[in-house]
């Protein structure tokens, strides 16, 4: 059993991918916390053998025939045999590669970004968390081991999220970000019970086979399908849960792009995407992710198009994508889905790791004021941002394009050409809050040189320039191989379908219709651009966009729709009001009145009783004898 | 008259004297003496059964040596805690001694 481990280079390599960040977090957190230096030392070794054994994994299975299992006996209860292992298929490799690229990279950009942070080694410590519990739960091969690892990505998001915890806002937004994800949750849980339940089995092999159709009634089916998608709104910020991923802003920006683009949110799509055939099954479950994707899409860019915080923005416009990814995916097009997941998560690391060079710089979150105080003096993140946006626009040839290109594809494979507008909207928008964004740094209305100069005396760099010009280039390398990534990962697009589809599958996206939906699509992108260099890029603009300008339609994106008051509504008035008044009565005069009716009763009978303690040694005496000599009677006669 | 049953009906009539005489009393002094009392009976009912039907005649005999042994230890231990008693309440009436009526 042992010697097998060894001879089999697949497994060995999965389970070093997989167990080597959790070695590391349990190593930091008990032994080197005090050693900063170390401790990041620790946990960029282990990611990068997790990196390297995961590249080795997928060029080794580049030519996969059928799924890899590795499973050992984890629970069995009656009929139910519950396995722990690996799964590795095609969908699970490209998880785990992109995983492990973007966990690198953030780490290595984190020396710069988090350099004299208290925290440091702890930083490290959950980073290290972050990345064990995301790659164990792509390579899960049944939903409980997924379901698992999916919490403790919840709960690694949440430390994450909450890293400032001495500030308010950030420890109440990782509880935000937790207890929201939470609800969705418990609705996944109840979708995996009605499977396990019906079906016997949390396979992931299994649920997606055709059997489930013969086991479960087809409403059944969609019941667990939208139970279970419950976990993808939480997880992936869906309508309606999608206000917690706003506030996850909270954390350290390093900690934004790992959280936006490979891991906690797009767990959520990749689960989708990883039981797509079991969902497929059921086709008014889809109808309503569709809907739900495309709700979510629209709402967030509109939030995007107000608000003035660079992190904000970002952050919207991943809600926005993954609503597009949920949509594509929705849709039917299984691969569109997970090509944008792929470069989504590419670009929007890019976009998170540029825009904390700006906030390290000029310690504001201010796009307007970044671009006031010289942002576009910052070379490498800039070019780099606008590279990220503008594949975040799907501008030709990015990668976002492709993958953009393809979701409208699927879309419009539909019956229904509503959802195909919807998207080429969303892609409208997309351009124009993003190259907002953008030309609010490039072109600012007046610079002030005053704190440019002031800025390079009072720097970060607490030992002088030298350090902070390493700093700077340990920041600003992952966003060069990033944006290289970027550039390049949309000519992948054949061999990367071919890999998970599969040679047939190829017909299927590329419609009749591609054609003039290319140019639509692209010519959408571009006025929004344009639309966006005329409000805020051309000399002179107003540098007030045009939502702006009708103010109930400004107000009502800036409050987010007033999403969050209803939540607030609701909490005060149902569950405050009612719910857990209820709950405060029961246990004030239930449980408490019970407690205290018992010690009172005691007290009292004691009282009550003590009258007979005379205190007479003779009665005592007198009572003894009685009962002995009715004792003897007893015995006797 | 010279058989088991005045021997046991006189030690009964001794033993019933001493219980009433523990039950009266007031004074712990004449508590100790009507225990006494109940301690011979006991001695009575020993030498008693042993005259009259144990075969062998030695074993009552020593029971009452014991008993008279006991006994004086006991009175020992007993006037030591009157006496105790006696330093604290500057009495020996039992019915001062009531510190833990109810």
């Amino acid at each position: 059993m042992t010697s097998s481990w060894f001879q089999d280079p697949t497994l060995l390599a999965a389970a070093l991918a997989a167990l080597l960040p959790f070695v590391t977090f349990a190593l930091i957190m008990i032994f080197t916390r005090p050693y900063p230096k170390l401790s990041a030392a620790i946990s960029i070794a282990a990611v990068s053998v997790s990196l390297v054994c995961a590249i080795f994994l997928l060029s080794s299975h580049w030519h996969l025939e059928k799924p890899i299992q590795y499973a050992a006996k984890w629970i069995i209860s009656g009929d139910i045999y519950i396995p722990f292992g690996f799964l590795l298929d095609q969908l699970s490799l490209v998880m785990l590669t992109i995983v492990a690229v973007i966990s690198f990279l953030v780490q290595v950009y984190s020396l710069g970004y988090m350099a004299g942070d208290p925290g440091f080694a702890r930083y490290y410590a959950f980073q290290s968390l972050f990345a064990w519990a995301m790659m164990t739960m792509s390579i899960a091969p049944t939903m409980l081991q997924f379901y698992v690892f999916w919490e403790l990505v919840g709960l690694a998001s949440y430390l994450l999220i909450g890293f400032y915890y001495e500030k308010f806002s950030a420890s109440e937004a990782g509880k935000k970000a937790f207890v929201m994800t939470r609800f969705g949750d418990i609705a996944f849980f109840l979708g995996l019970l009605l499977v396990l339940f019906n079906f016997g089995n949390l396979n992931i092999l299994d649920m997606n086979s055709v059997d489930v159709t013969a086991r479960m009634s087809p409403a059944l089916i969609t019941l667990s399908a939208i139970l279970i998608f419950g976990g993808v709104a939480g997880k992936s910020a869906q309508f309606p849960l999608l206000t917690w991923l706003p506030d996850a802003m909270e954390g350290p920006t390093p900690v934004s792009a790992l959280l936006h683009s490979a891991t906690m949110v797009a767990a959520g799509v990749y689960m989708f995407a990883r039981i797509f055939p079991f969902f497929s099954h059921s086709a008014a479950a889809m109808n309503t992710f569709l809907a739900i994707g495309t709700i979510t899409m629209l709402l967030a860019s509109t939030m995007a198009m107000v608000t003035r915080d660079i992190k904000q923005v970002w952050a919207y416009s991943t809600v926005s994508q993954l609503g597009f990814m949920v949509m594509g995916l929705a849709a039917g097009s299984y691969f569109a889905g997970i090509f944008h997941l792929t470069t989504h998560a590419g670009f929007k690391a890019l976009l998170f790791l540029c825009s904390g060079v700006f906030i390290h710089e000029f310690e504001t979150n201010d796009f307007f004021e970044m671009g006031k105080y010289g942002g576009r003096g910052l070379k490498v993140p800039m070019v780099c941002m606008t590279v990220a946006a503008a594949a975040l626009s799907g501008l030709p040839p990015l990668s976002g394009f492709f993958s953009k290109e393809a979701i409208m594809g699927g879309l419009a494979g539909l019956h229904n050409p509503v959802w195909l507008w919807a998207g080429l909207l969303g892609a409208f928008l997309t351009a124009y809050y993003s190259f907002r964004l953008i030309f609010s740094i490039l072109f600012p209305r007046k610079i002030e040189k005053t704190h440019q100069g002031e800025h390079g005396g009072h720097g970060h760099g607490h030992d002088g320039g030298h350090h902070h010009v390493g700093i700077y280039w340990v920041m600003a390398w992952p966003l060069i191989i990033l944006a290289s990534i970027t550039l390049v990962l949309g000519f992948f697009h054949t061999p990367l379908e071919n890999f998970l589809v599969g040679h047939h599958g190829g017909a299927e996206a590329h419609g009749g219709h591609h054609a003039w939906l290319l140019y639509v699509a692209v010519g959408l992108a571009l006025s929004g651009v344009g639309l966006a260099w005329l409000e805020f890029g051309r000399k002179g603009a107003s540098q007030v966009g045009f939502v702006e300008k009708i103010e109930p339609m400004s107000r009502l994106f800036a409050n987010r729709w007033y999403i969050d008051h209803f939540y607030r509504r609701f909490l005060d008035y149902f569950i405050y009001g009612i719910v857990s008044n209820l709950f405060t009565r029961n246990d004030r005069r239930v449980i408490d009145g019970g407690i205290d009716g018992i010690c009172r009763a005691t007290v009292g009978s004691g009282w009550a009783l003590s009258f007979l303690q005379s205190g007479m040694l003779q009665y005592n005496l007198m009572v003894m004898f009685a009962v002995l000599a009715l004792v003897a009677l007893y015995f006797f006669f | 008259m010279n058989s088991l049953t005045t021997y046991l009906f006189i030690a009964a009539l001794l033993f019933s004297l001493g219980i009433f005489g523990v039950f009266q009393r007031r004074s712990l002094i004449g508590m100790l003496i009507a225990i006494e009392l109940m301690l011979n009976a006991a001695s009575i009912n020993f030498m008693a059964f042993n005259r009259f039907l144990a075969p062998d005649p030695i074993v009552g005999q020593i029971y009452t040596l014991f008993i008279m042994g006991i006994a004086a230890a006991e009175a020992a231990i007993a006037l030591s805690i009157i006496v105790a008693l006696f330093r604290r309440l500057r009495s020996i009436n039992i019915e001062r001694a009531q510190e833990l009526r109810g």
